[in-house]
């Protein structure tokens, strides 16, 4: 029997309501859509085309002071930039799990992408969820994707967890990614946070979530794969 | 007896007054013996409280040391710059280095791998508290070899012994024991990766510590000398944050457990503040009604030639000497209780509390007693400078106006900055003990103002068609040497400290504990997909567990308040809403109702949105007024990636402390159902054992939903205040007790006030019963009127501190308020009438000349 009390109780409305419990706090949330809207009211005429961002907190922003400081805003002010004629929808949400991802893919596809970004499966590690479950998760959006948009392009985030989380697991997890992509036949960035994970002083105080100019080399890491896709 | 020629010269003889003082005592000791009990009280439970707060304090705050397990604790996400490593270094006088960090580990023999956190610790910490481990010895003896110490529900998860294997990365340990409950297994990262303990020496064979590893470093230190961590801890703070290290200490980690480590400290000056008071209240009306009756014997001694001053002089050393005596009687026997109480009621104490002697509150206990015995005198016997020598021929004492002499006001001011000082000493803030002072003035005033009208309306209404025994009942409330004002303070004043200690006590108690009934949940699953609600529900039905609640939740932000967005409102400085609304990440839920613990306050609820319309939808209270968001704002929320108009169609408080999932934004039903959303769950696991078979159930079939057993998260916080909430009920008991202890002195008091009448009474041929009855009225009217006054003063004063000292909702019940009513009315009229007792069995001649 345990007896609760009210700081038990107060954790866990924080839990539900902020999501602000240790692990999701620190390890992902995301910050949703709020550059996404101001993107589409000012670069979504009918001629563009669109770059769907389905991710987590990598994707999201989560912790920077302005959300559009995340990877997909620094690839979108450079699309800008160039003057092409994409607009960049960020999709993330924070907390995100593969399995979460995949209940919510059908609400995102509402809205058609010309170029699909995957990033999930960094939860599923930090949680130690079992890689075969993320390779089916991953696969079932992927399957989703193709289905409703078989001309979209995806190119899919790899990424990585700590080597505290035991070898066999890392590398497990770290294989996880080029199989799929070579499996499905769509573009990989084999690593997403390369050049900046682990490093301290392009990651916020948490350790995880990489702060502006880690994102930059994020987008970086990601434009390398994506510039060859645009037109 | 004295010369009065002597007399009328300076210098005032000293010695003889002295004597005087002693003589006069003399023919009434028996008597003072009872004047001197409520002194005795009253000290005693000053005493007693004091000291047994401060013990009970000092032990809560070494149980609260095991919430950390050392004075201090350092912690870092990095290794620790070197220019810190004299500093970490130097710190305590034992130290202890931890590494903890999340890894999957394996066990062979199960074949299973399972995410848990893996502490790596090296040197004797914990210093408070134990790693409680079976075998016992495991829990130090793990450090001395390649073993690894197990939290119990992955073990019973993966059926593994002690004996058995784990894999932690590249290495293997034997498990050497099973950890039930750690020191500063707290938070609530542990309950979703359970803890593994291995010694730090064999970390690096593990391989687990390389580039992009995330490893906690932690530092624990502990004194063994007293030394003062937090003014300690302030000094290097900047250095430390400067480091990006973090710390923590004892008193930290209480604050951040919530206030009721706060509210207890409050509580005990409360307790004792009101000790303080309760015993006011018993020296205050003996030593009134003490001086009243010797103003016979002051004006006989007047007679005699005595100056006025003597007389004053004569009576002020006999009180500071009755004071003293009482005091020091009563310290003892407070120590006494002090001691007494942990062994009587062993059993039943929350925790093993010392019993040092605490000096400290004996001193100030005596020196309590002798001021208030002053100070309360001064009142009365300033009044004796005006008994003149005809005084004793008129006899009719009851003339002489006690209070009205101006020094009177300088004795009130000192008896009001008597009570701000002491109170203040209490609660050490000047505000709060000047509002309390003018709080306990008021009850003064109304009880004296009750008192005053009763006697008037007892003249008014009393008529000649009444049964003698009424009418004689009713007169005695207001005819001369009548005890109508001293008595309703004073039984007044008890009934609203014990109401009010009883009113906070439950509300305390209540804000601590949430009872553990099959209703209250203690496991919460979240991530639950659309697609898994039912099979897990099935799932749960199976293992026999109920279904608490399960909700909907939808991740939103906020696009744009009242047509403007974060930019528009961060540029334009006369919107006062917070830039925060936009940054922060909504979990909301829909429904179609309000649940119970949450209150519309503002607007109306609506359950069912309109499609076409504005959503109408619900914010929480508090979370509305810190960023300025009114009833009627227009809201566009972003429902990842859909836009969705609302409305604040309502305002409303949510119970927090409700063991449930609360929401700020709630949404009406009709909107959300297709957005994307996961569902969290709540259920009661009845033990450990079904908690471990339930989870691996849980994460086989369902591997994303996360899991939290908020039970084996808390044990150690949940048990602790659990403690509080038993020491809040008995401190407050004992309080309580002697509250009525003093009650029944300061109505014995008035014992001899009314032997004589009822003598008198006898001899004119009163029957028994008819002595009774009247007894029995007059203090019926006595004890029901202030009772339900002091009753009705302690509701509002509870309210008060509810609301602005402890800041907890205010919530008194009627029951027991009528219960310590009709216990104090039914105690009066006993006391009363057992004064008269010694009258009525005993020949009135026999009183009459033992008497004078």
């Amino acid at each position: 029997m345990y007896p609760f009390k009210k700081s038990a109780a107060i954790l866990l409305s924080l839990l539900v309501i902020s999501c602000g419990d240790k692990k999701t706090a620190k390890n992902t949330l995301a910050d949703t859509l709020a550059n996404k809207a101001d993107l589409a009211g000012q670069t979504t005429p009918t001629s563009t085309k669109t770059i769907l961002v389905f991710g987590d907190s990598l994707t999201a922003g989560y912790g920077l002071d302005d959300p559009s400081d995340a990877f997909p805003g620094v690839i979108k002010a450079k699309i800008d930039s160039l003057k092409l004629p994409y607009a960049v929808i960020n999709s993330g949400v924070s907390g995100e799990t593969s399995a979460g991802g995949l209940s919510r893919i059908d609400w995102v596809l509402k809205q058609k992408p010309d170029i699909f970004l995957l990033e999930l499966g960094a939860n599923d590690g930090l949680r130690g969820n079992s890689v075969a479950q993320t390779i089916t998760n991953l696969q079932a959006i992927i399957d989703k994707v193709k289905a409703k948009y078989p001309d979209a392009k995806i190119i899919l985030l790899g990424m990585q967890v700590p080597p505290s989380m035991g070898q066999q697991y890392v590398n497990d997890f770290k294989k996880m990614y080029p199989d799929l992509a070579a499996k499905n036949h769509i573009g990989l960035v084999p690593f997403l946070l390369e050049n900046v994970g682990g490093i301290t002083k392009l990651n916020q105080a948490d350790g995880i979530h990489p702060n502006p100019t880690g994102a930059k080399i994020v987008a970086e890491n990601v434009w390398k794969v994506l510039q060859p896709e645009l037109h | 007896m004295s010369e009065p020629n002597q007399l009328e010269k300076p210098p005032l003889k000293l010695g003889w007054l002295f004597e005087m003082a002693w003589r006069d005592s003399r023919k009434n000791r028996s008597r003072l013996f009872l004047f001197i009990s409520s002194i005795i009280f009253g000290i005693a439970a000053i005493v007693a409280i004091y000291s047994f707060g401060y013990n009970v304090k000092k032990d809560v705050d070494n149980q609260a040391a095991t919430l950390i397990g050392a004075d201090l604790s350092i912690s870092a996400s990095k290794p620790a710059d070197e220019s810190m490593m004299p500093l970490l270094n130097s710190l305590g006088d034992r130290r202890s280095q931890e590494r903890s960090f999340a890894s999957m580990i394996y066990f062979p023999k199960g074949d299973g791998t399972r995410l848990v956190q893996v502490r790596a610790l090296q040197g004797e910490f914990p210093y408070y508290g134990t790693l409680e481990t079976t075998p016992t010895a495991a829990g130090t003896d793990f450090k001395n070899g390649k073993k690894a110490l197990v939290d119990q529900t992955l073990m019973l998860q993966f059926n593994a012994q002690v004996g058995d294997s784990i894999k932690v990365g590249n290495s293997t340990f034997l498990i050497a024991g099973i950890l039930n409950k750690a020191p500063g297994q707290t938070g609530i990262a542990s309950g979703i990766a359970p803890i593994v303990y291995i010694p730090l020496q064999y970390l690096d064979q593990t391989g687990l510590m390389q580039k992009g590893s995330r490893i906690n470093y932690n530092y624990y230190y502990k004194y063994d000398h007293d030394v003062n961590v937090t003014k300690l801890v302030k000094g290097m703070e900047t250095r430390l944050e400067k480091a990006n290290l973090n710390y923590d200490t004892i008193d930290t980690r209480k604050e951040n457990t919530g206030r009721s480590f706060e509210d207890l400290t409050r509580f005990l000056s409360l307790v004792g503040f009101i000790a303080l008071l309760l015993g006011c209240v018993g020296v205050a009306s003996a030593i009134h009604i003490y001086i009243r009756e010797k103003i016979a014997s002051i004006a006989i001694m007047r007679c005699l030639g005595v100056r006025s001053t003597q007389a004053f002089l004569i009576y002020l050393i006999q009180i500071i000497s009755i004071g003293l005596i009482g005091s020091v009687i009563g310290a003892a026997l407070g120590s006494g209780i002090e001691h007494l109480l942990p062994l009587v009621f062993k059993d039943f104490l929350p925790i093993s509390v010392s019993t040092a002697i605490s000096w400290m509150a004996i001193g100030q206990g005596i020196l309590l007693g002798v001021v208030i015995s002053v100070l309360f005198a001064l009142l009365p016997l300033i009044a004796i400078r005006n008994i003149s020598p005809l005084n004793t021929l008129r006899m009719s004492y009851e003339n002489i106006n006690l209070l009205r002499d101006p020094l009177r006001w300088l004795v009130y001011t000192l008896i009001v900055g008597f009570i701000v000082v002491f109170s203040y000493f209490q609660l050490s803030s000047w505000q709060a003990s000047i509002f309390f002072t003018i709080g306990i003035l008021v009850a003064f005033l109304i009880l004296t103002l009750i008192a005053k009208l009763l006697m008037r309306l007892a003249k008014l209404v009393l008529s000649n068609s009444w049964s003698y025994l009424w009418r004689q009942g009713f007169a005695n409330l207001y005819r001369p040497n009548n005890q109508t004002i001293i008595l309703i303070v004073s039984i007044g004043l008890s009934t609203t400290f014990i109401c009010t200690l009883f009113f906070i006590q439950s509300m305390l108690v209540k804000q601590v504990s949430i009872s553990a009934t099959t209703n209250s949940a203690n496991m919460i699953l979240f991530d639950i997909q659309t697609s898994q609600k039912k099979q897990l529900e099935a799932l749960t039905a199976h293992y026999h567990l109920p279904v608490i609640q399960q909700v909907p939740v939808v991740t939103m932000r906020i696009n744009k308040v009242n047509g403007k967005n974060a930019t528009q409102v961060k540029k334009d400085t006369t919107i006062q809403l917070s830039p925060h609304v936009f940054s922060y990440e909504y979990r909301a839920t829909y429904r179609d109702t309000i649940i119970p613990t949450e209150k519309v306050i503002d607007g109306t609820w609506k359950g069912t949105a309109v499609s076409g319309t504005e959503v109408p939808i619900s914010i929480e209270d508090r979370y509305a007024k810190k960023n300025h968001l009114k009833l009627g704002d227009h809201i566009e929320f972003n429902v990842q990636g859909s836009p969705v108009q609302t409305v604040i169609a309502s305002i409303r408080t949510v119970n927090w402390t409700k063991m449930q999932t609360n929401f700020l934004v709630v949404f009406p039903k009709g909107v959300l159902e297709d957005a994307p959303q996961f569902y969290a769950m709540l259920t009661h696991v009845p033990s450990k054992q079904v908690s471990a078979k339930y989870q691996q159930a849980v994460v086989k079939q369902f591997p994303n939903v996360s899991l939290i057993d908020l039970g084996q998260v808390l044990s150690v916080l949940d048990e602790l205040l659990d403690k509080l909430g038993d020491i809040i009920k008995f401190m407050s008991a004992f309080s309580i007790i002697t509250g009525i202890v003093v009650l029944i002195a300061s109505v014995r008091i008035s014992k001899y006030q009314r032997i004589q009448e009822s003598v008198l009474l006898r001899t004119m041929g009163a029957s028994r019963r008819q002595i009774l009855t009247i007894t029995a009225l007059e203090y019926l009217f006595l004890g029901a009127l202030s009772a339900l006054t002091g009753t009705l003063i302690a509701f509002t004063g509870s309210w008060l501190l509810a609301k602005f000292s402890f800041d907890i909702p205010f919530s008194a019940d009627v029951t027991p308020a009528a219960g310590i009513f009709l216990a104090i009315t039914l105690l009066t009229i006993t006391i009363g009438l057992l004064n008269s007792r010694g009258v009525l069995n005993k020949p009135p001649l026999e009183i009459l000349r033992g008497d004078s």
